[in-house]
């Protein structure tokens, strides 16, 4: 993983070419978005409920599949070599599920596993939950007694124990305290200087305009603003981020 | 990965709060059946040696050979602690006589009807209802759930083919539920060393053989627990459709094809077979008679013209010749209505058998009923258990009236004068001939029980093996299909 930090990718880490993406019951969730998230970079979806955030996400992991257009992760298409697509990729939900019986530890161990790295101890373990904000406490005890939040860290400790290259995040800090939320913030910065791509959903417009390298603004499947962050840096974003979503204005990314 | 993926099932089977007392309470089934199984197995083989013992000194107070007659016991099998099948329902002894239909009676059932309540708690009862419970119990959510907890998107967030997990989740479930179900079997099978059941080496290849079948039987439920749930979204409705299921596998559709087997089964009453036997014995004896008087009034011909005195001596002495004719056609008719009338029993036999066998096929969709059927087989307690032992009571019953006829002659006992009246029971009595002191028993010929060799017992299982595995592989590929196109989110 270390050639990422030496020697910076042409191609972008995370790429969304023309997705569109039409469910069964006839729904267009996603209609011909755009989007590239190069190495060492932060990427915020903005959007309301029901934008399409998730659905991007779940097309990124081939958790569904796209109508046209497709997604690429390190450049190799998602729904086509889904697997191998799948090694460059760590993920944290909005909402961080694990295994209810079993313990922080027990949870991490399984799922870096799963993720290929099969050399860690428990005390990487730990060292990672404690750099994420979760009690020594609490490294022991079954999920099941687990707050949102808490359950929110360890998620994030098995996306930074994956170790890979880019990182998808739904709505990260929904849950989390403010202390947390603004760790969560220097932790996303550190992994970006790690050189890591990072692609996240938010509600969060300040936090976004803080630490995104680009923003884009989604409504009703249609990515309506992208900007980076020099573009942004003396607008009003929450005043943009209204007038986009009442769709006075819309620009093609 | 695959193995990182078992462990986490095998784990998470084991870990969870209603493993220990599933499983507990398992175990306690197991060896409580075992246990109540070697109890009843020693209890019968007591009242067997017992009722043997009796029938000897009973037959040692006979007077003659003809009243001579002999009981055929049905030998208690260890093999029924496992199943006992229809051990319970038929006799266990039969009165073999010369001149008496041979007949299983006094089953447990008759003399104890109490125990037929305490029928199912066999090894076989325990493994059709709790086994399967218990796998349905820990595959109901096996992948549905991974869905609704939100795990299963953290899972395929990593490169994980979709059959890998599919396949893991079978093998880990299968871990944890058979691993931890064999040690009370194993145990169980202590039990039978310790308390000293006697045991062959074909027993023992029969149990392991019933094991082996338990455990598929175990293997098609987790199958078809993980089938169901992987195809559906929502773990409470796969736990509805599993019950529903189970219910029906386990309950409905075994007793459909018992009672379906038995409305066969009395298509042709006892009462119109022993009828029909009746007739033809009725016409058969009257057409004797009328052979009889034709018989006489010929020899009186001969007589004709002769002077009194002439025919008197004509007639002493010819009268034993006479006699003796007349016996030998008698027996001759006597063996013909036998012969009818075993034959026509063996017919019905065969009829019932028939019937039997298609009612057993249709309950066979369930691998409840295969399982059954199967355990019945390993352990001789199958439904042609009876067959088998009034076949070898038949054949011992023709030595053994060979014997006593031999004896009878010997002894000198012709007294064909009163064998006329031979076909009611209370004038085998009275033809008793003459009076002797005591038999020489120790010639009489012993019944042996029925051979019933391993090939014999586990044939027949080969097609309710063959079933059970059928429908496991169905199964799990139809799991393994369907979880091929779930919806992970
Ligand atoms: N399986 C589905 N079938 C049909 N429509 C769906 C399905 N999943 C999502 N949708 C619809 O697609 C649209 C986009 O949903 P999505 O979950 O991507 O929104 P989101 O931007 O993540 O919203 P939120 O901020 O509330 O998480 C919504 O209108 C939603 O109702
Ligand atoms: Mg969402």
């Amino acid at each position: 993983m270390n050639t990422i930090l030496n020697e910076k990718k042409e191609f972008p880490m995370l790429e969304a070419v023309n997705l569109t993406k039409k469910y069964e019951d006839g729904l267009l969730a996603l209609d011909d978005v755009n989007f590239k998230v190069h190495q060492g970079e932060i990427y915020a979806m903005l959007g309301g409920n029901g934008a399409g955030k998730t659905t991007t996400i779940n097309i990124f992991l081939n958790l569904i599949e796209p109508t046209s257009g497709e997604t690429k992760i390190n450049g190799i298409v998602t729904h086509q070599q889904p697997l191998e697509a799948k090694k460059h990729v760590s993920f944290v939900s909005e909402n961080v599920m694990l295994y209810p019986e079993f313990t922080a530890l027990q949870n991490l161990d399984f799922f870096t596993r799963l993720g290929g790295k099969t050399n860690l101890t428990k005390d990487d373990y730990r060292q990672v939950l404690l750099r994420v904000g979760l009690q020594e406490d609490a490294h022991s005890k079954k999920l099941k007694g687990f707050s949102k939040g808490m359950r929110q860290k360890c998620g994030i400790a098995i996306a930074i124990l994956k170790n890979s290259p880019t990182i998808l995040l739904d709505e990260p800090t929904s849950g989390l305290d403010p202390k947390a939320g603004l760790e969560f913030m220097t932790l996303l910065d550190e992994l970006r200087d790690e050189g890591k791509s990072i692609l996240m959903s938010t509600h969060d417009i300040f936090r976004a305009k803080e630490i995104a390298n680009t923003i884009g603004i989604m409504n009703n499947g249609k990515l309506v603003m992208q900007r980076s962050k020099a573009e942004l840096e003396n607008a009003d974003l929450e005043k943009l981020y209204v007038e986009y979503m009442a769709g006075y204005m819309e620009e093609v990314a | 990965m695959f193995r990182l993926l078992v462990e986490k099932e095998l784990k998470n089977i084991i870990q969870s709060p209603k493993f220990l007392a599933t499983f507990l309470t398992c175990s306690f089934l197991i060896l409580l059946s075992i246990g109540i199984g070697i109890n009843e197995y020693f209890n019968m083989m007591e009242q067997y040696n017992t009722a043997k013992n009796l029938a000897k000194t009973e037959m040692a107070q006979a007077r003659s050979w003809m009243a001579l007659s002999a009981k055929a016991f049905r030998e208690p099998d260890p093999m029924q602690i496992f199943s006992a099948g229809v051990n319970y329902d038929i006799g266990r002894y039969s009165i073999v006589h010369e001149r008496q239909d041979s007949k299983l009676q006094n089953s447990v059932y008759s003399d104890d009807p109490i125990f037929a309540v305490f029928r199912y708690m066999d090894f076989t009862f325990i493994v059709t209802v709790v086994f399967s419970l218990f796998a349905i119990l820990f595959t109901y959510n096996t992948v549905n759930g991974e869905r609704e907890n939100g795990t299963m998107r953290l899972v395929f967030s990593n490169a994980i083919p979709r059959s890998t997990f599919i396949s893991a989740k079978f093998v880990g479930s299968w871990l944890g539920l058979v691993i931890p179900l064999l040690v009370p079997i194993l145990v169980g099978l202590l039990l039978l060393v310790v308390f000293k059941v006697p045991l062959s080496a074909a027993h023992w290849i029969k149990i392991i053989m019933l094991i082996s079948t338990s455990v598929l039987y175990l293997t098609f439920f987790i199958a078809f627990g993980i089938l169901i749930s992987a195809v559906t979204k929502y773990s409470s409705v796969s736990f509805m459709i599993l019950l529903v299921s189970w219910i029906t596998l386990v309950f409905i559709i075994p007793r459909i094809g018992v009672m379906t087997a038995s409305q066969f089964i009395s298509v042709p009453t006892v009462a119109e077979l022993e009828s029909q036997k009746d007739s033809f014995s009725k016409a058969r004896w009257e057409k004797h008679y009328g052979e009889i008087e034709k018989v006489w009034r010929a020899r009186n011909a001969e007589m004709n013209g002769m002077s009194e005195a002439d025919r008197q001596s004509y007639r002493e002495e010819n009268e034993y010749k006479w006699f003796e004719e007349d016996d030998k056609v008698r027996n001759e008719v006597q063996k013909e209505i036998t012969e009818y009338s075993s034959k026509l029993s063996d017919d019905v036999r065969n009829r019932k058998a028939t019937l039997e066998n298609l009612a057993l096929n249709i309950s066979r969709i369930s691998p409840a009923s295969s399982f059954q059927l199967a355990a019945m087989n390993l352990s001789t307690s199958d439904i042609n258990l009876k067959n088998r032992y009034e076949k070898e009571i038949q054949n011992f019953r023709q030595t053994f009236s060979t014997f006593t006829q031999k004896k009878q002659k010997e002894s000198g006992g012709q007294a064909g004068m009163f064998r006329i009246s031979i076909d009611s029971q209370s004038g085998v009595k009275i033809s008793s001939g003459r009076d002797e002191s005591s038999l020489n028993l120790r010639e009489v010929p012993k019944f042996t029980q029925p051979s019933h060799t391993i090939s014999q017992a586990v044939v027949p299982t080969i097609i309710d093996i063959g079933l059970m595995m059928f429908f496991t592989l169905f199964s799990f590929g139809g799991a393994f299909f369907s979880f091929n196109k779930y919806d992970l989110r």
